[in-house]
């Protein structure tokens, strides 16, 4: 009996061309601002998403923002542990040696070969002694700047030399310039308890973080979740997108449970008239659901392939991330949706009268 | 004895109009031999409309039994129904109520799938059967690229195709002109005599009362036999 839905379509092309717009517009809105409140994440928080770290230990007085929380634990009791590391993080400016042109970026303090330290794209990694190394996000590679350029913080004047370039490396937005524990020590000033930010925990050890919590009373452990919606701007920006994306929902819900409602409302008189020739209304029932599944499954799918062509062509400074498990987890919504407003339509089905269909309307 | 594929015994039934009951059909009685056309007549609002939806199985009646070839059907479901329907009845309606995205081969073919009736001889039997009701040369057509006659006549073709006992038709000359009205209704008699099945027409439309057997009237929620003049 599935020939039914499929002569239907067919024949009433322009109505079914209509609705499969809708789905495949809205499913396209979906898909393209969550794929740009990921990318806009990524591009604001990736040092911290990419970080293999999971917990922090901060300031209790910050409030999860590591930007704003200040420790102040010898370095020395702390460096030698593999599974917790110092974090410094500093927004500063940088500039080439005999240039006006500065830069903003973000001092990231590690030491080098720790966890912390990311794998490096282009280049060697942090030299732990010597003259004071810097590896930079790939967004500052230009013309001017490259492996062996010297750079200066515009605070300290410490000096800086390029020794390799890392990938997607940001925090709130910019560029983070990554560099070992004595050249933040060099830059901060070179106190004997040097200041710095955070503790990060590579894996969750319980008496690790004890010995850790017993070193400074004043702190405590934070996710990394909390940790990332800590940074400067970035919940703010993330729950605008939200905020659209549960909008595009609501709407959707809406207008395709009131399309697909409508379409079977003006179906009532044909219902009517399959119902005196015999048909039953589970029959009709599942012809018509049959009909949403497979509108639903072609628009959604042509949806998810266009947005994935509209990324290819995005140009580079509109951060999009195609994330497979965010749009099946969408697509899955829309679906679910879209079954739900062909479901109130089965009371209409149900109840169409094959009664009607003798009566004297056509 | 002829076989009587349609026996209403004693039927009642009444419908709620505002805060009273409106007895529509009362204690109605009829038998409907096999072989004949039956025509019904009476003013609108006599019962006409509803006495054919208890015979058709579409409502069920308050009281009484309906016998569809020797089952009692009156208190049968929705879904039992339906099979009735699919099995044992054919309907044509006021205006054709064609399925308007099926071609007029696959109205016809649509009835015997449902009714599980499909089979390879299928497509020679809905060939016969648009070429008994004339229009073996539209079987690609849609609803919408025929005449209102024409649609009658595969409406015709769609009822008679699943092998039911009893053709039922409601005003099925209301929306055509006198000629057509004579060449649909001699075109019902006809299949009725050859195939031996039987049917009753609902109308008010007297000048195809002689092409019928027996001609009742509705009076007081009664069938009453009419002469035929």
């Amino acid at each position: 009996m599935y020939f039914l839905p499929f002569k239907e379509m067919t024949f009433f092309k322009v109505r079914y061309l209509l609705i499969s717009f809708i789905l495949f517009f809205v499913a396209i809105l979906v898909f393209v601002i969550s794929g740009l409140a990921n990318g806009l994440s990524m591009n604001n928080a990736s040092s911290v998403i990419n970080m293999s770290a999971d917990t922090f230990y901060l300031q209790k007085s910050a409030e999860g923002r590591m930007d704003r929380s200040h420790l102040t634990i010898d370095l020395g009791r702390l460096t030698s542990k593999s599974d917790a590391q110092p974090l410094g993080v500093q927004m500063g400016t940088i500039s080439k040696v005999n240039s006006e042109d500065k830069l903003d970026i973000t001092f990231m303090a590690v030491k080098p070969e720790s966890f912390l330290e990311p794998n490096v794209m282009e280049g060697k990694g942090l030299i732990s002694s010597g003259e004071n190394s810097v590896l930079l996000d790939h967004s500052l590679k230009s013309e001017t700047i490259r492996i062996g350029t010297i750079l200066k913080d515009a605070r300290s004047g410490v000096k800086l030399k390029v020794a390799g370039f890392m990938d997607d490396q940001t925090f709130s937005h910019t560029p983070v310039a990554l560099i070992s524990l004595d050249t933040w020590k060099e830059i901060s000033g070179g106190a004997d308890k040097t200041e710095f930010n955070a503790i990060a925990l590579n894996r969750a050890n319980s008496s690790l973080k004890e010995e850790i919590s017993s070193m400074d009373k004043n702190g405590e452990w934070v996710e990394k979740e909390l940790v990332i919606e800590g940074i400067p701007g970035y919940t703010a920006e993330q729950n605008s997108l939200y905020m659209m994306l549960s909008f595009l929902i609501v709407i959707a819900v809406f207008v395709l449970a009131a399309f697909f409602y409508i379409m079977t409302i003006q179906k009532t008189a044909q219902f009517g008239i399959l119902k005196a020739i015999g048909a039953k209304s589970s029959l009709l029932v599942k012809t018509t659901i049959f009909q949403v599944v497979l509108l639903t499954i072609v628009n959604i799918a042509a949806a998810v392939a266009f947005t994935k062509g509209f990324m290819m062509v995005l140009p580079d400074d509109i951060p999009f991330i195609f994330d497979m498990t965010q749009i099946a987890k969408f697509s899955g919504i829309l679906f679910l949706v879209s079954i739900l407003g062909s479901l109130l339509s089965v009371f209409n089905i149900v109840k169409a009268d094959p009664i009607q269909a003798m009566g004297r309307l056509e | 004895m002829v076989f009587e594929p349609l026996i209403l015994e004693h039927v009642e039934k009444s419908f709620k109009d505002g805060d009273k009951e409106n007895h529509i059909v009362r204690n109605l009685s009829f038998r409907l031999k096999m072989g004949e056309v039956v025509a019904v007549i009476g003013p609108s609002g006599s019962g006409k409309s509803t006495f054919l939806s208890i015979a058709g199985a579409l409502q069920s009646p308050d009281e009484g039994q309906v016998i569809v070839n020797g089952t009692n059907i009156s208190s049968y479901s929705d879904i039992e129904k339906a099979n009735i329907r699919l099995n044992h009845l054919g309907y044509i309606f006021q205006t054709s109520n064609l399925v308007p995205y099926l071609k007029v081969e696959e109205q016809l073919s649509l009835v015997l799938k449902m009714a599980n009736q499909w089979t390879k001889e299928s497509k020679r039997k809905i060939k016969e059967m648009l070429s008994a009701v004339g229009m073996e040369h539209r079987a690609k057509f849609y609803p919408h690229q025929l005449s209102g006659g024409e649609k009658q006549r595969v409406a015709i073709a769609r009822a008679f195709i699943n092998d039911p006992e009893i053709i039922l038709a409601d005003e099925p000359t209301a929306s055509l002109d006198p000629n057509r009205s004579m060449a649909i209704i001699e075109l019902i008699s006809k299949i009725v005599k050859e195939q031996n099945k039987s049917a009753i027409i609902v109308t008010h439309d007297e000048q195809i009362l002689p092409l019928c057997d027996r001609i009742f009237g509705m009076k007081d929620g009664q069938l009453v036999e009419v002469e035929k003049r």
